[in-house]
């Protein structure tokens, strides 16, 4: 099980002509994410969503907050021991073409982290090819096929299913899934969604899902909390279903908008919502983030910061002033 | 005589722009030539937005580049015609030519053109390179023409051709794309993957764009897609791919909402979607050929297909009309497609 609180990350970078440049990228992010359970974080792109990943791995620092694992806070834990909280947090990244070293074969990709884990847990190096087979079967590939084959020899839904079979042979308790899916074929996306959902069913693995697609977010099990990001800040969370069937917060409104249509078997919503501006991370403002972006921005909105809570008798908790339910998302029509 | 002027008008109005007729399309493998595009037969009527669907290798950019001649050698197009309003036909022209065809007729933005300007240039600066190579008299107005896309798609155009690659957002390195396939009032526009680098907010900006540009210069757009989302979104019609072949076309809602080919019903299937029960959603058993994998006799589906009967690994299906303005290449029953395959 994984706690975060509060978490913050600023980055600071100096350019040559642009002078410093300050980014917070993470604004005091929290949540929980119990085992066997599943938290899917949206939002567009530099939000913060991939930065929050690395830091669950430890890949990346951050400023400010806890992040418990297991019940120990890791800052209370020597750098050197830290990674044994780390091992069981494990990243599939988005890009299953370079995630692959491309001069080693499926066995000898799996074999290495296998045996390495064999010594580490005293068992014997013996069992290495029955797990590489057993990993490789639980992922959905055929061993016998798959084994003696190169990356590039195997389909990208394929090469993602290695990679997620890579990351299961150090027996983590927690998936960390950034845009798994968005290189891979449409036609085996739902696949690996599917087999992601099955982890956690099967082997109890918690599943931290990050995209951008929000319709992907629905696949990966029942149960599953929704966590919309907007520059660097959880501005809405709660049960998948409800957050998208009747989204509160005008940010999450316009990304649940955004998603296509299939005409002639959906309708669009009746509320659907295009934000007024494009991203702009530079602006600062005491007030809403969002503002700038809003069409239902007000004084107050531009004046004070609206927090993440639940007010306005609404069943998900939301950080806006002026949280009003919209059908915004596709209606079903056949 | 107004019975005439009607008529013309009418047959005007349903004319393609760009008529392909039994395009082949071959490559060099290790297995010897073997084709990507085969015996592809597909108008774009004026006006409309075409959307080219199928899965990754089915042939969609090779099909979209022989539009413009551009198939890079040893690759070649073996056979067949591409008849384009006001030009001819594109796959008899060479050099220069070609070369006023291709941004002059035929406005084209590559697969993952956000990456394809140049970033030692300003778009200003590539802008010239571009008008020079065409032979431009008129800069100035080019220069103007340029600045009122760019405004039309909501960037401050005179900003855009200040700025270097890296100064732009994706999306905004789309839109530049757009702004310069049409600088040179191409009357086509082919869009090979415009949004899929880009988060939905961004690719339902550029969507709405490219609606809008279509609309208002009166263009043919051909978009490129793996997305059955976006093509929804976009187009008036859809043409599905799959081993080269053009398998199923018509009108896009009549095609989404009652495929007549199984392997269009197993793609939108494998969508996923915001709305609707997630148990019903398949992904596609098996994965999609490349050159050398392709059956080479019957339907280039039957492998991954759960109609398939005797026949199918015998004659290859014929890109039949089957109703109005509908069409397929499968042997079975359009009836049974329509009802059954939810998945294998
Ligand atoms: N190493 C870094 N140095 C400086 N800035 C960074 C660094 N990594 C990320 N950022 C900035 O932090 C913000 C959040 O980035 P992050 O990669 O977490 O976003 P994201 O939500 O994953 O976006 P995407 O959907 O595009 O992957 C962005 O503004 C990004 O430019
Ligand atoms: N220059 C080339 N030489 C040899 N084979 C090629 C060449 N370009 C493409 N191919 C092959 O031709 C087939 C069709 O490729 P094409 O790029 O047209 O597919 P696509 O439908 O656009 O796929 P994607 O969705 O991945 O862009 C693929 O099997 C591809 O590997
Ligand atoms: S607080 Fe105001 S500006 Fe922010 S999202 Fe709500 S209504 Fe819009
Ligand atoms: S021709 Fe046969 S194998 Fe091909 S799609 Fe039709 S039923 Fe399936
Ligand atoms: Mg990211
Ligand atoms: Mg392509």
């Amino acid at each position: 099980m994984i706690e975060a609180r509060n978490i913050t990350r600023t980055y600071r970078t100096r350019g040559a002509f642009t002078g410093e440049r300050v980014v917070q990228a993470l604004r005091g992010v929290d949540f929980t994410l119990p085992r066997g359970g599943a938290v899917s974080f949206i939002g567009e792109s530099g939000c913060g969503k991939t930065t929050l990943g690395k830091i669950l791995t430890g890949l990346e620092t951050f400023d400010g907050g806890e992040l418990v694992v297991d019940g120990v806070e890791l800052s209370t834990v020597p750098q050197r021991r830290r990674a044994s909280y780390f091992r069981r947090i494990q990243m599939i990244h988005q890009d299953p073409y370079s995630a692959l070293n491309p001069t080693r074969t499926v066995d000898q990709i799996l074999g290495d982290p296998l045996r390495m884990r064999a010594r580490q847990t005293g068992d014997r190096a013996a069992g290495v090819v029955d797990r590489a087979a057993e990993l490789l079967e639980l992922v959905g590939l055929e061993p016998d096929g798959v084994l003696p084959k190169y990356p590039h020899q195997l389909s990208g839904g394929q090469r993602q299913r290695v990679v997620i079979a890579r990351a299961l042979t150090v027996d983590p308790e927690v998936l960390i899934a950034d845009e798994a899916v968005s290189m891979i074929d449409v036609s085996m996306r739902l696949g690996i969604l599917g087999l992601l959902r099955d982890l956690r069913t099967r082997l109890g693995i918690s599943l931290l899902f990050i995209t951008h697609d929000v319709a992907t977010a629905r696949y990966v099990g029942d149960g599953g909390e929704l966590h919309v990001i907007y520059r660097g800040e959880v501005i809405e969370r709660g049960p998948t279903d409800t957050v998208i069937q009747s989204p509160v917060h005008p940010y999450t409104q316009c990304l649940l908008s955004a998603v296509p249509v299939m005409r002639g078997l959906e309708e669009p919503g009746p509320d659907r919502l295009v934000p007024l501006a494009a991203l702009d991370e530079r602006t600062r403002t005491p007030g809403c983030l969002f503002a700038p972006r809003c069409p239902f921005a007000d004084e107050r909105c531009t004046a004070e910061h609206p927090v993440l809570g639940r007010t306005g008798g609404v069943e998900q908790e939301h950080a806006c002033f002026h949280p009003v339910p919209r059908r915004v998302v596709a209606v079903e029509t056949v | 005589m107004t019975d005439t002027v009607q008529l013309t008008a009418e047959r005007a109005e349903a004319a393609a722009e760009v008529s392909v007729r039994d395009l082949t399309v071959l490559y060099r493998t290790d297995q010897g030539e073997l084709p990507a595009v085969a015996h592809a037969d597909i108008d774009l009527p004026t006006g409309t937005i075409t959307g080219l669907v199928g899965e990754s290798g089915s042939g969609k950019s090779t099909l979209a580049l022989s539009l413009m001649n551009a198939i890079p050698a040893p690759g070649r197009i073996s056979s067949g015609s591409i008849q384009v309003n006001g030009v001819g036909d594109v796959t008899r022209l060479e050099g220069r030519a070609l070369r006023r065809v291709r941004g002059r007729a035929l406005g084209y933005v590559f697969q993952a053109s956000q990456n394809s300007l140049n970033p030692l240039k300003t778009v200003g600066k590539q802008l010239l390179d571009l008008g020079r190579a065409h032979d431009v008299q008129d800069m100035r107005g080019l220069v103007r023409r340029a600045r009122e896309l760019a405004d039309e798609m909501g960037m401050d155009g005179a900003r855009v051709l200040d700025s270097y690659q890296h100064e732009l957002s994706g999306g905004m390195r789309q839109r530049v794309g757009i702004v310069l396939a049409l600088v040179l009032n191409a009357r086509v526009l082919i869009l090979d993957e415009p949004t899929t680098a880009l988060d939905m907010l961004s690719q339902a900006a550029v969507l709405e764009i490219v609606r809008k540009v279509h609309r208002q210069e009166g263009l043919t757009t051909l978009v490129v897609t793996h997305d059955m989302g976006v093509v929804s979104e976009i187009a008036d019609r859809l043409a599905v791919m799959y081993g080269g072949r053009i398998v199923e076309d018509g009108p896009a809602t009549e095609v989404l909402q009652r495929p007549a080919h199984p392997y269009t019903r197993a793609l939108i299937g494998a969508t996923a979607r915001i709305t609707g029960d997630t148990d019903t959603a398949r992904a596609l058993p098996g994965r999609p050929p490349d050159l050398t994998t392709v059956p080479r006799t019957g339907c280039v589906f039957r492998e991954r297909c759960p109609l398939a009967m005797d026949v199918c690994a015998e004659t290859e299906p014929q890109l039949l009309t089957w109703a109005p303005d509908r069409r397929r290449a499968c042997h079975a029953d359009p009836a049974t497609t329509a009802a059954t395959g939810e998945g294998a």
